[in-house]
């Protein structure tokens, strides 16, 4: 006869070992994929925008390099930079009610600030773009990739081209602006062209820093 | 060895999101020049002085960095940037063999943000080569002015602008001091000897101008240079131009994860406890389900 006792085998219900089971392989199934979730999302999000196309040298009348005493240069109404994609026209920009710089109303274009020189006059004329908006990129999201040597194109409204040679790239944080630097008097033809950079700050909405793009005419 | 691989693969795995972050920050520092500059330019204000030839040279080089041929008297070239340092300027008979010996030279220091004139005045017999120091920057919304004396034929001349006597006697070959006026346009007169020459000349605000008083084919003439200029107003700091489109975004919140980890678990160690508890509970009942024991 066969004798039950303490070595003898327990039976279980299966229905019972098999929920817990499954509760067992649910659980970690849930917490191995919350755990790899966590992993793999730690990394910043980078957008990305679409490719850089490169732009054809703008052709057309070279401005002559004005005599003391000629004529006003004429003012400007385009801005092409082939190496970093920029095809833009150029609206006015004024000073805000506070004294700040305007900023062109859309993230397409850019603006030339009607107090300051225009380009190809002496002194150094000030354009600036955005360089995102709220969405996507902006008309000068390249511009800090510009290098020594590269060339931005200001046409005219009299037809003439003004050719610009970029000197430098700097950027500055916002809260130590050198107004000087950027904006002051120079007594050759010269050009600034200025965007956001750095860091962004999502409790006020803004860039931490600026963008500046020293470049002067050759002729 | 297959322990020290994989911990080598996931501190690479680890280190790639640094190297993205340091990437973009290292392009715009070696995107930006490190080189200060200043400006120079050069001028013929000699009136009996035939054309030259005039050289810049960084000191210590032996090929010019700028050349100017058959410079006329009353020619004032723009102003060049050239990197800070050292440099001779040279001043031959024009067409002179450039590495014939100079009639005149003179160096200058350029200092970065500075700029400056090197004019050859005074008349041929005594001529030099003067290195003036040029202002950029004027008060806020005035003009400022100085005046060159170049004319020979007026030995001493008297300048008034609108209202103002800026000069009531400069010698010829003197280059004035500074002065700072309103801005605006106004008549310009110079008188010397009973000749007279008169200008309209808008003096902008945030403008730095030399006028030039020369012996020109009609008598005295004034030219007006224009040395530098900024903004009317500067704007007030930093430029607002951008919105945060494509700015990097935050990692998302660790929250839900943590949650399906926390529940994950959970359900684990409830299946584990109902496990444990059935063993238990069939091992305590495990008598009443088995054949019952022949106890005798």
């Amino acid at each position: 006869m066969r004798r039950g006792g303490r070595h003898s085998r327990p039976r279980q219900t299966s229905a019972g070992s098999r929920t817990a089971a499954l509760l067992v392989a649910a659980g970690l199934v849930a917490a191995g994929a919350g755990a790899a979730g966590l992993a793999l999302t730690r990394h910043p999000d980078f957008p990305q925008a679409a490719a850089l196309q490169v732009l054809p040298v703008p052709t057309g009348p070279i401005a002559a390099a004005p005599t003391q005493g000629a004529a006003a240069v004429a003012e400007p109404l385009s801005l092409v930079i082939p190496s970093i994609g920029v095809s833009t026209a150029l609206v006015h920009l004024d000073l805000t009610s506070s004294g700040a710089l305007q900023v062109p109303p859309t993230a397409t274009v850019a603006g030339w600030y009607t107090g300051s020189p225009r380009p190809g006059a002496i002194g150094s004329a000030v354009i600036a773009g955005h360089i995102d908006s709220a969405v996507g990129p902006g008309i000068f999201f390249r511009l800090s990739q510009l290098q020594p040597g590269d060339r931005a194109y200001v046409r005219r409204a009299d037809g003439t081209l003004a050719i610009f040679e970029v000197t430098q790239v700097r950027s500055y944080a916002k809260d130590d602006f050198p107004t000087v630097a950027v904006y002051g008097p120079v007594p050759d033809r010269e050009l600034r062209l200025i965007t956001c950079g750095g860091t962004f700050d999502y409790s006020t909405r803004s860039y931490l820093s600026n963008t500046v793009v020293y470049a002067k005419e050759v002729s | 060895m297959r322990f020290t691989r994989f911990v080598r693969r996931i501190i690479l795995l680890a280190a790639l999101p640094l190297l993205l972050f340091a990437i973009p920050a290292a392009s715009v520092a070696t995107a930006s020049a490190a080189t200060s500059t200043g400006w120079i330019r050069l001028a013929h204000l000699s009136p009996n002085t035939p054309a030259v030839d005039v050289y810049l040279y960084s000191f210590g080089d032996s090929s010019a960095q700028i050349v100017l041929h058959h410079v006329a008297y009353g020619t004032v070239s723009p102003y060049e940037q050239v990197p800070t340092g050292d440099y001779t300027v040279a001043m031959r008979a024009a067409g002179a063999s450039a590495t014939s010996a100079p009639v005149l030279s003179a160096s200058v220091d350029v200092v970065a943000g500075k700029a400056y004139t090197v004019a050859g005045l005074g008349p041929e017999s005594g001529l030099r080569l003067q290195v003036l120091d040029d202002q950029l920057t004027t008060a806020p919304g005035k003009a400022l002015v100085r005046i060159i004396q170049a004319s020979l034929k007026q030995n001493v001349v008297s300048v008034n602008w609108g209202g103002d006597t800026l000069q009531s006697s400069l010698k010829f070959g003197v280059v004035s001091s500074y002065q700072t006026v309103s801005s605006g346009t106004a008549t310009l007169t110079v008188s010397g000897g009973g000749d007279t020459a008169t200008a309209s000349v808008p003096l902008a605000a945030g403008t730095v101008h030399t006028l030039v008083v020369l012996d020109g084919p009609k008598g005295l003439q004034i030219d007006n240079l224009l040395d530098a200029a900024g903004s009317g107003t500067d704007p007030a700091g930093a430029a607002a131009t951008g919105f945060g489109g494509m700015a990097p975004r935050a990692p998302s919140s660790p929250l839900p994860w943590l949650a399906a980890i926390g529940a994950g678990l959970l359900l684990a160690a409830a299946g584990g406890l109902r496990f444990r508890s059935r063993r238990v509970a069939t091992q305590a009942a495990g008598g009443h389900h088995r054949v019952p024991a022949a106890r005798s």
